[in-house]
């Protein structure tokens, strides 16, 4: 009936002055977190607000490094958020190892499992160079360039091929059943 | 040709000894089921001879005692509840009755049920009152002794208080009719208010109505009386349970009603009134009213199936009673109107629940779970009976508990108000846990294969769930009836609204205005993307992988913070102070037995000799 | 029937915009106490947009869609009876104990929908929800009883009415327990704190909304709208006077003044709603149950008792 093609500005702006933050801000960078929230650096007043279901948000901070176990969880929860989704990642760490470039439990490149919108380069950015990096994913939904979450659905095979390769296949399940015991064995000791 | 009030009353009685006696499979359900049906059609033609005449009667005598029986609105009413849960509870029956002893049971006390409300005098009363507890005492005996010795301890006390009241009554009045009772009784008060002696003393009626008290709140599951119910309504066979709580409780409320038409005018003259309700009436609602509470929260607490839905007839027969305590007319209205709509969903929750234990097999919250699917229309009638227990516009279930508080607030009574209100609450709250533990949710993979219901069982729920539809969306069609026990027009409006003068309530504008609003939402729902479907893993924790392995449903302990909060109040329990009682008697029996019966053949010619020299000296 | 329909369509439009304006300034409030800038007053209109243009939607099963559809049905049954000024359409019939019952139903709905997402968290929200609820239904029993005794009526817009004559109803002592009592009740029935644990942020991923999103959460947003309209509106009518204006000659003027001064009430019961969430932790469930059956019950009880005298 409608062709909603005619809203997209609308939606667009929508979109660019309402993101919602998946709380999952681990790694070094989580400390530059409160300061953009609190009274200083203001972040609300672009209508971007922590929200702990990434069923609701669309924006993830990949805040620092990343180790092969929080890059479980981390695509994880970022299959779970609905399209569009913007990612957007701080620090060296992200882009090329950072200081952990010789580590061998970080991630040198997240690009390969997870396409990544902004990369805000320092170890760790300040607030004012996050800032700088949050009007630059905006610019980018309005313009339409921020198609991270089209290059996943397209490029998919690739993506998980890298996962895969990592985690080994089956990782979800394996990942899963890990657990188990550990809560079996709970529940035991508490009946 | 037999009067009518014959055929309604033991059809159902004779049926089933038929069906006890051959015990072919297919023919005992055929013969039960027209044994339920023939009752209700009679019943419904009834209903066109009293628009012209205002009663049906018939007497018989029997070796010098007149048996009456008398049909007329109040009894037509609650003739017509017994015979149409009756009839879905027997329908319900040809599923799960596992043998004809069942049928011969169930028949039974549904003949003991019409009995009740249709005697006229107390003996005809009092004899089918026993036939109704006997019969459903045998259907409880078949599954579990013990539930059924508390059920038959506590409606044999019933029993013996009615009888004792029911002597006192013919000492003095030397009749036994309700015409001449009622006669006796209403003169006796005039004269008390003229200032001559009364025929009963200020005790002697006070003992009749605590007699009396006992023995309907026994069958109605009062506190501190209801202890029987929750054993005893669980273990039996569920869709015999659907007749057992929506109509033999029923009986227990006729009873009050019994009380209320015999003894009202008395009973108010000599004890007065607390605000606009009678003393005594303020008593019965004030049980009323914490029965409503107690049964409620126990009920959220419960971790069967069964013992859920029989803490919450305890808790609606509550309501009942807090409107036939405040004894004003359209009080006592809207007491019969919430139990019809109990009658109709409570039946219809015990049949699903019939229906989930069949196909199932399990009774515990902790085994089930995730059954919307599997069950879809099963899952429907549970999600209109569950909207009308938790009395939710526009099905019955809010007509009826709205009625009763703007009667009860009508005349000035706040804490009794309040009671109720919490009552409703309660009401959602353990709707909630059903729900949740048994339609929703992750599902155990050995219930993969569930089937849903059987046809039978899926007719006699659609017919209960009919009803409270249509006598939610139209409630002027019970009130109509209900007006003409009094004669005037107490609830006023049409068919569609309900008309207090001081509140109103409209089925219609609220059904068709919330179809508008569902509408409008849909439009605002398809406007969106499309969905896809996902399984129940797929799903947020904390970002941790899950399998069907992991138990993503609470099913055990849903309310343990309700339960901490409660620790204080839910250690006082009647249940442990009968059986301490009961104790209690058996080790005086013991210590009796042990110093007197002690078998010494000596210790026995000593009280031989005792005995004699006593009647010696007495001179007998 | 026209008529009918577009005074429909007028009370929707209205009440959607002046509660997504409502949940902006509880927004924008909170962040001026916490010496903030804060977003702009319209925010949660593109929070909703946002939401309800995202390109794909989940969904857990039938009762998932139907109970979302079912809560905001619901909540616009609930305002079409709440009287508003002279333009509301059924408010003949708008009961207090119907309107209470109403505004309690899309709890229900969303609760319906979050169990049947299979999450855990989502059940544990709805157990918190729940017992929130029985909570609160007691010292709010005692007030509309107090409200319904002391009127001698159950209809809304005869409450209203006989405010216009007599004063506002909090001018009364009775009936000043019976709205402390409720003011109380409708923390909760806000969900702001102290009384927020049914959503919980970041203890259990709010709760019952952990598997909301895109056009569920969107719907979901249109709902918590008209349901502070809706709450606000019923306790301006009933404590704090309503409006009924009839100075001015032509109705349209009237309505636009009836409309003004509701606005102005429905803001003051706001503000005071988020003065106190913006400075309170959040309790727990059982101590939320003991506070709410012990304090606000007995000053409601008072109320209540007193009123029927």
């Amino acid at each position: 009936m409608v062709d909603w093609r005619l809203f997209e500005p609308l939606f667009e702006f929508a979109r660019k002055r309402s993101l919602w933050i998946v709380s999952f801000c681990t790694g070094c960078g989580g400390i530059e977190m409160p300061p953009l929230m609190t009274s200083r650096y203001d972040l609300e007043r672009f209508g971007m607000m922590p929200n702990p279901a990434p069923r609701m948000a669309d924006l993830f901070l990949i805040t620092g490094y990343v180790t092969p176990k929080t890059l479980k969880r981390i695509i994880i929860t970022y299959e779970l958020q609905p399209d569009p989704k913007y990612v957007m990642a701080h620090g060296s760490c992200p882009l090329n190892g950072g200081v952990y470039w010789d580590a061998y439990n970080a991630i040198k490149h997240i690009d390969k499992y997870i396409p990544v919108d902004v990369i805000i380069a320092g170890c760790m950015p300040r607030p004012e160079a996050v800032m700088d990096g949050i009007n630059k994913i905006m610019e980018m939904i309005e313009n339409g360039t921020a198609d991270s979450w089209k290059r996943y659905k397209e490029n998919y095979e690739w993506y998980k091929k890298n996962q895969d390769e990592l985690f080994g296949e089956g990782w979800r399940e394996r990942e899963a059943r890990r657990w188990i015991p550990w809560l079996m064995e709970r529940k035991k000791g508490e009946e | 040709m037999i009067n009518e009030l014959m055929i309604i009353i033991f059809t159902p009685l004779i049926a089933g000894v038929i069906a006890w006696l051959l015990d072919i499979k297919g023919l005992r359900e055929g013969i039960s089921v027209i044994g339920a049906a023939i009752p209700l059609a009679y019943l419904i033609q009834a209903y066109h001879t009293l628009a012209s005449q205002s009663s049906i009667q018939y007497s018989v005598v029997i070796s010098g005692f007149k048996f009456e029986f008398l049909l007329y609105q109040i009894s037509w009413i609650f003739a017509m509840i017994a015979g149409v849960v009756g009839f879905a509870a027997i329908l319900g029956m040809v599923s799960t009755a596992k043998d004809s002893y069942e049928w011969l049971f169930a028949l039974m006390s549904l003949t003991g049920v019409y009995g009740v409300f249709l005697a006229d005098d107390l003996v005809s009363f009092f004899i089918f009152w026993e036939i109704m507890t006997f019969a459903s005492f045998m259907m409880v005996l078949k599954y579990n002794k013990k539930a059924s010795l508390k059920y038959f301890l506590l409606s044999v006390a019933g029993a013996y208080s009615m009888l004792l009241a029911i002597g006192m009554l013919y000492a003095k009045v030397g009749a036994l009719d309700f015409t001449t009772i009622q006669q006796v009784l209403y003169q006796d008060a005039m004269r008390g208010v003229l200032g001559t002696n009364t025929l009963f003393s200020r005790n002697e009626i006070l003992l009749i109505f605590g007699l009396f008290l006992v023995a309907f709140g026994v069958k109605a599951g009062t506190f501190p009386l209801h202890v029987w119910a929750p054993d005893a309504y669980s273990e039996t066979n569920q869709s015999y349970t659907a007749m057992f709580s929506g109509v033999l409780s029923k009986a227990g409320v006729y009873g009050m009603l019994v009380i209320y038409i015999l003894l009202g005018t008395r009973l108010v003259y000599q004890f007065g009134r607390i605000g606009a309700a009678p003393k005594f009436g303020y008593v019965i609602a004030f049980l009323g009213g914490i029965t409503i509470i107690v049964g409620g929260l126990l009920a959220a607490l419960q971790e069967d199936i069964r013992k859920l839905f029989a803490y919450s007839s305890i808790s609606q027969i509550g309501y009942i009673l807090v409107g036939i305590g405040v004894g004003s007319a359209l009080s006592i209205e809207a007491a019969i109107y919430h139990a019809i709509s109990h009658a109709l969903f409570k039946g219809l929750f015990f049949l699903i629940v019939a229906t989930i234990v069949l196909r199932t097999g399990k009774t515990e919250f902790k085994d089930m779970g995730g059954l919307a699917e599997k069950m879809p229309i099963t899952f429907a009638m549970a999600f209109v009976a569950i909207l009308s227990l938790a009395g939710i516009p526009p099905l019955v279930g809010f007509a009826s508990k709205w009625l009763i508080f703007e009667a009860v607030i009508h005349e000035n009574m706040p804490i009794l108000g309040g009671m109720i209100f919490f009552g409703s609450a309660i009401g959602f709250v353990y709707l909630i846990r059903f729900t949740y533990a048994v339609w929703f949710g992750q599902r155990p993979t050995e219930l993969d294969d569930t089937k849903d219901a059987p046809v039978p069982l899926a007719i006699a729920m659609g017919i209960l769930a009919l009803l409270n539809v249509v006598f939610g969306i139209a409630p002027g069609l019970v009130a109509g009836e209900l007006n003409k026990i009094f004669g005037k027009e107490i609830i006023q409006g049409t068919i569609w609204e309900l008309n207090l003068g001081f509140g109103r309530y409209n089925g219609l504008f609220i059904t068709v205005w919330l179809v508008i609003g569902i509408v409008i939402a849909g439009i605002i729902y398809f406007l969106g993307a499309k969905v896809r479907r996902v399984p129940v893993t797929d799903t947020y924790q904390a970002g941790n992988p899950v399998t069907m392995e992991y138990n993503l449903t609470i099913r055990r302990n849903y309310f343990l913070p309700l339960k901490e909060t409660l620790a204080f109040w839910l250690r006082i329990s009647f249940d442990r102070l009968y059986q301490d009682i009961g104790k209690w008697v058996e080790d005086l029996a013991e210590t009796l037995r042990h110093y007197i019966y002690n078998g010494n053949v000596q210790a026995y010619a000593w009280y031989l000799a005792i005995i004699l020299i006593i009647l010696a000296l007495w001179g007998v | 029937m026209i008529e009918i329909a577009l005074k429909a369509v007028l009370i929707l439009l209205y009440a959607t915009f002046v509660g997504f304006m409502f949940m902006g300034i509880i927004r924008i409030v909170t962040a001026r106490i916490h010496r903030r800038v804060g977003p702009p007053i319209y925010q949660p209109i593109l929070d909703t947009i946002k939401l309800l243009s995202k390109k794909s939607n989940i969904t857990h099963g039938l009762i998932y869609d139907f109970g979302i559809i079912y809560a905001l049905g619901a909540t616009i049954l609930a305002l079409m009876f709440i009287p508003l000024g002279s333009i509301s359409i059924l408010r003949a019939y708008g009961d207090l104990i119907l309107i209470t019952f109403l505004l309690e139903i899309p709890m229900l709905g969303i609760m319906f929908a979050a169990m049947s997402s299979g999450n855990p968290w989502a059940g544990l929200g709805s157990q918190r929800a729940l017992l929130t609820l029985l909570a609160i239904q007691v010292p709010l029993g005692f007030a509309i009883v107090a409200l319904a005794e002391f009127y001698g009526t159950f209809s809304t817009y005869q409450i209203v009415m006989a405010q216009q004559t007599a004063g506002w109803s909090i001018t009364y002592l009775p009936l000043l327990l019976a709205a402390v009592a409720y003011d109380l009740v409708l923390q909760a029935m806000f969900g702001k704190e102290p009384f927020d644990i049914m959503i919980a942020p970041g203890e259990i991923s709010l709760g019952p909304m952990v598997e909301f999103g895109g056009k569920h959460m969107g719907i979901l947003q249109i709902q918590h709208a008209i349901a502070l309209f809706a709450e606000t509106l019923f306790f301006s009518n009933i404590f704090l006077g309503g409006a009924v204006v009839t100075a001015f000659a032509s109705p349209i003027l009237n309505t636009l003044a009836s409309l003004g001064i509701l606005l102005i009430k429905q803001i003051a019961v706001l503000l005071i709603a988020i003065f106190i969430g913006a400075i309170f932790p959040r309790f727990t469930i059982d101590q939320a149950a003991r506070f709410y059956w012990k304090w606000p019950t007995i000053i409601a009880a008072t109320g209540a008792i007193l009123a029927a005298l």
